[in-house]
């Protein structure tokens, strides 16, 4: 169902009266077309809308959606009006998704560019194999955070559960609130006046003075790039 | 994959309709897992020296036989055929523990199942979809204080009706799982050793009766969640109910989901977010969490959740 309100000159999708497989082909068609905005009403937890969405159209879920919300998307502009289920923006190129609620497990899983922002909280595994994107959480991350995560940035303004960083290669996280425990190979180092800019770049939009919170940064410590005997316990309980 | 609901009616109003919309939860999950569908419900309690037994198997079964055995054993109060190949049975106390006289009936007659022994509880359960279970043991027009339901694919082991969840150990216990359990041969032979008749090849049985010899020895249900989260390896939300009790355990990897639906006059929890927009009493303000890694919540199914047991900061 495809219908211009007559409150707002948005276009809008109702989930009630697609599959998801429409939905999507809906979108895509939309913005080849160039239509610049669209608004997606009755999301209740669906799954898959809005994956592989390319070009710069701004869409708007106007409720809670379920997994891969935003997957191998390239340079849409989300923003979810309520929670997302797992793997939100899972793979992403490019664009944004923006959460106003939180996100389950596995936020940001694999993505190479772009940003995520979830306003509330994100569930265990947040960044996971992050490759190069930006993950903003302004809530607490849950349980191995950025695990094997090889390039980007996570930004975890609330607490991080344990695990924190677990056989990262490379790339950054920030934690502004309180830190459970790191994961094999993930170690603090000493935060720069470019890291507090970043920072400022990336929470100042959401309200949040990184200046208000004692953010600390982990990296890699690439002692787990080579192996070394006497390092056995650490890849032991590397999992 | 597997889906999993339970469900508490804290109302009379809730517990009306409790089968019918445990069927409504649990449908949208059949992507989940399509092959058999199960569903337990606490349902009005027999007498307290009366135990109600819950009997499934092929329509050829000599199903007068089956009564007739009952008969020589315990007091036959009742006999109700609920569907084709569905019976059930309530009987005086046996001389033996639950367990022992189910193993004792399935003896005497191969291919009979009992999904369930106990006071209250009813477990219903086949190959096929919910709406199929729905209609042929009529779940809809069943009230009942709380329940269970699984939708199932077969990872681990054969699909049939003993396969399909919910499993159920000694009188009252049912449990539903979503996941593997990666140490089931070891967690076997433990409750082998311990003189455990397991009935089938499934590693969710393993569930049922550890947590019928935890209980049995004298533990709390919190108790015995603690420690399952110890001797248990693998991915695994557990939902586990008992005559007075629903709770939920999630393993230490957070592997598998869950989102739970709190209401003063509902507790809903389900494996996705969007089965619960289904219930017709859907409500977009209630408490919605997701429980964390390595987290057990655990409710009175007349009281609720104790404040003792509120989530923990880093859940969503």
């Amino acid at each position: 169902m495809l219908d211009t309100p007559a409150q707002t000159s948005v276009l809008s999708l109702d989930c009630a009266q697609l599959t998801t497989r429409e939905l999507n082909q809906r979108l895509k068609a939309l913005a080849t077309e160039g239509i610049p905005a669209v608004r997606i009403l009755n999301p209740e937890g669906r799954h898959n809308v809005a994956v592989g969405l390319t070009g710069p159209i701004q869409v708007t879920i106007e409720g809670s959606i379920g997994y891969y919300c935003g997957g191998l998307a390239d340079g849409p502009t989300l923003e979810i009006l309520g929670s997302s289920g797992w793997s939100l923006g899972e793979n992403l190129m490019n664009g944004q998704i923006l959460v106003r609620g939180n996100a389950s497990a596995c936020a940001a899983a694999s993505a190479h560019g772009g940003r995520v922002i979830v306003l509330g909280n994100a569930g265990p595994r947040a960044g996971i194999s992050l490759k190069g994107a930006t993950l903003v959480v302004l809530g607490n991350v849950s349980y191995s955070a950025a695990f094997m995560m090889q390039a980007g940035r996570l930004i975890i303004a609330g607490d991080a559960g344990p695990n924190l960083g677990d056989s990262m290669y490379q790339g950054e996280i920030f934690v502004g609130g309180e830190l459970t425990s790191l994961g094999a190979d993930a170690c603090e180092t000493e935060i720069t006046d470019s890291d507090w800019q970043t920072l400022e770049q990336e929470l100042l939009p959401w309200g949040l003075d990184p200046h208000s919170r004692s953010f600390k940064k982990i990296v890699c410590a690439g002692e787990l790039y080579h192996f070394k005997a006497k390092d056995w316990s650490k890849w032991k309980d590397a999992y | 994959m597997c889906g999993i609901a339970g469900m508490i009616g804290f109302t009379s109003e809730r517990r009306a309709t409790l089968g019918q919309q445990l069927v409504q939860v649990i449908e949208p999950l059949e992507g989940r897992g399509p092959d058999s569908c199960g569903v337990g419900l606490y349902t009005a309690a027999v007498a307290p020296d009366q135990w109600k037994l819950m009997l499934q198997g092929d329509v050829t079964l000599a199903w007068s036989r089956v009564a007739d055995w009952l008969a020589t054993q315990v007091p036959l109060h009742q006999w109700d055929g609920v569907s084709e190949g569905c019976y059930r049975a309530v009987i005086g106390i046996p001389d033996r523990p639950a367990d022992a006289f189910k193993h004792a009936l399935r003896q005497a007659f191969p291919g009979l199942h009992i999904p369930s022994a106990g006071r209250s509880l009813e477990i219903y359960k086949e190959v096929g979809s919910a709406s199929q279970l729905d209609r042929r043991v009529n779940l809809s027009q069943r009230p009942a204080s709380h329940g269970l339901a699984h939708t199932r694919m077969a990872t681990e082991s054969v699909v049939n009706t003993d396969h399909a969840h919910p499993f159920s150990a000694g009188l009252d216990l049912a449990i539903v799982h979503n996941g593997q359990i990666s140490n089931y041969h070891k967690l076997k032979y433990a409750l082998e050793r311990r003189g455990v008749v397991l009935e089938t090849e499934n590693d969710s049985e393993t569930i049922a009766h550890y947590l019928h010899l935890q209980l049995t020895l004298g533990f709390s249900l919190e108790a015995a969640l603690a420690q399952l989260l110890k001797d248990f390896d693998g991915t695994y939300t557990i939902l586990v109910a008992t005559s007075e009790k629903l709770a939920l355990v999630r393993d230490r990897y957070a592997a598998k989901p869950a989102v739970v639906y709190e209401k003063p006059d509902q507790v809903v929890i389900a494996s996705e977010y969007h089965c619960l927009t289904h219930l017709p009493s859907f409500d977009r303000g209630a408490t919605l969490i997701e429980p964390d890694a390595a987290e057990i919540l655990v409710w009175s199914v007349t009281t609720g959740r104790p404040a003792a047991l509120a989530l923990s900061p880093a859940s969503v």
